[in-house]
């Protein structure tokens, strides 16, 4: 098998963009053949990841449309689909491609643009289409109402606090405040403060701004607003190559080193223990196990926090804490930048945005740039190694990346 | 699909419980199985409360959702009558209604839990 190199990237501003999608994955596909030198050549294959091109913006073949408009022609082009986890599904496609000799240059491409769909619970039931027909979706289940369902459990379980997820919720808020790219560049103490400047009231602190109904409603109880990732328009691309011909493009490439894919049951309330995601347990363990690596070499990690409970769901089945430690050990601080394990230097899905296809693509963007020392004012300093968890379901279909600096 | 009925299915070979859906036993992959029905009253595993609804119950400004569990081990999820009071370890009994006009006008029965008081 080939080593798989990460040689340039690319990442449109996410958030609300007055661009459609193609418009969105030639952005950030461009950005990505300038960054990696690769302008002038001709590429194998393309991959483009996205979860509801059909639904949301009247496309099918959208790969074919990108090659097209950015003139990849003769490159083959598919479209890779696996909900949320969208975008982790295209990288394991451009993976296999280039290690299994098939191809030497691979664009790989996720993005989502959704703000422009205003009918009220729309977007809602799209996603919803991903649950059980039967035992699931026709009882009027949402994705938030799973995360509301498992935040329940675990705190009962566990005997944790909600204000735990609020830990989070300000740590990732904090993190997106400091990357450009990010859908909310605002602290949640800037939230506070420009609603007191708008009138909207007044709040001693964070903690009490949080727990005010008409600033942070209740959406699938106990969830609040600030607990859920916002709907965002965005794409993020990576150019992968060969390894052995990586240096003619680029000084630092990133090595994809493991790569894990796993499902686990449709229905989450046929799973021994809905609080835990086996799904994760088994992919990552295949990326530790062909990187050859443990949880205790990571020094950055990307999860999918849809809801902050899967940040702490997540960093647990990823091994690095132990099962109902995880809400504890982030409020303790051992996830923000300079601490333990920094989870989410991005903002996550909570800050950076959840441009559904594009998440899992940005997720190991981020990577590149912390193992690069590109990622600036959010610098996770001398990270060598990284981990994605990239959350397709709910739990039930999941892609975990592992990289690190060649 | 009967939905009407809150039903799973047991493995002739190796007497797993699951969901009717399956048509090879999660656990061994055997193909056969025997219908099974709920026994006793079902207790209350975990709860939200939903206040952004799918399109299909956009009449409704919220809905309570529950996951609950039948004493042969046989679990449900489906929509709770009441929004006050709940509580993870409650009890609750099975009651079969209409729960909305699906996008196409058609309504759609089926179960849903209603708390022991
Ligand atoms: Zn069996």
């Amino acid at each position: 098998m080939k080593s798989v190199a990460i040689i340039g990237v690319g990442h449109t501003k996410f958030g609300r963009s007055k661009e459609g999608l193609l418009e969105l994955l030639c952005d950030a596909s461009l950005q990505a053949l300038e960054n990696s030198n690769t302008y002038a050549d001709n590429f194998d294959s393309v991959y483009v990841g996205a979860m509801c091109p059909g639904k949301f913006n009247n496309y099918t073949g959208i790969a074919s449309a990108l090659v097209d408009r950015i003139n990849l022609i003769p490159a083959a082009a598919d479209h890779i689909k696996n909900g949320p986890a969208s975008g982790g599904s295209a990288i394991k496609a451009g993976y296999q491609a280039i290690a299994s000799g098939m191809s030497d240059l691979v664009l790989v491409v996720g993005g989502e643009k959704m703000t422009h769909i205003t009918t009220p619970g729309f977007i809602t039931s799209i996603v919803a289409t991903i649950t059980h027909h039967e035992a699931e979706r026709l009882h009027g289940v949402s994705l938030p109402s799973f995360g509301g369902l498992l935040t329940r459990a675990y705190l009962h379980k566990y005997n944790a606090k909600l204000e735990w997820l609020d830990d989070i919720a300000i740590k990732n808020h904090k993190n997106g405040s400091l990357n450009p790219y990010a859908h909310f560049q605002k602290t949640i103490q800037e939230f506070m403060e420009s609603a007191i400047k708008k009138g909207k009231g007044n709040w001693a602190n964070i903690k009490e701004f949080l727990k005010d109904n008409s600033r942070n409603p209740i959406i699938a109880d106990p969830l609040r607003l600030f607990h859920i990732c916002p709907i965002s328009d965005g794409a993020a691309a990576l150019v992968l190559c060969n390894a052995e011909i990586a240096k003619k493009y680029c000084d630092t490439p990133i090595l994809i080193k493991g790569i894990g894919q796993a499902t686990d049951t449709h229905i989450i309330y046929e799973r021994e223990d809905i609080t835990t995601l086996k799904a994760l347990r088994t992919c990552s363990d295949l990326a530790y196990k062909m990187a050859k690596k443990t949880p205790k070499d990571i020094d950055v990690a990307e999860l999918h926090d849809a809801f902050e409970i899967l940040e702490v769901v997540e960093s647990e089945d990823i091994g690095f804490f132990k099962k109902g430690e995880g809400a504890k050990a982030a409020s303790e601080g051992l996830t923000q930048i300079g601490g333990k394990i920094p989870i989410n230097p991005s903002g996550g899905l909570k800050a950076r945005g959840h441009p559904l296809g594009a998440t899992g693509v940005a997720q190991v963007v981020e990577l590149f740039w912390q193992l690069r020392e590109e990622a600036g004012k959010r610098q996770v300093s001398g990270a060598t190694t990284g981990i994605t968890c990239n959350f397709g379901g709910f739990g039930n279909n999941i892609v975990s990346i592992l990289v690190e600096r060649m | 699909m009967d939905d009407n009925k809150i039903e799973w299915i047991k493995c002739n070979k190796c007497g797993f419980i699951q969901y009717k859906s399956h048509l090879r036993c999660i656990k061994c992959k055997n193909n056969k199985f025997e219908k099974i029905n709920v026994v006793g009253t079902p207790t209350l595993i975990s709860y939200t409360i939903l206040y952004a609804p799918p399109m299909e119950f956009r009449d409704k400004k919220s809905y309570a959702l529950g996951i609950v569990e039948f004493e042969n081990g046989i679990k449900a999820l489906g929509q709770i009558s009441s929004q006050k009071g709940l509580q993870i370890g409650m009890k609750l009994k099975p009651k079969f209604e209409k729960i909305c006009d699906d996008l196409d006008g058609k309504e759609i029965y089926t179960y849903i839990f209603v708390p022991i008081t």
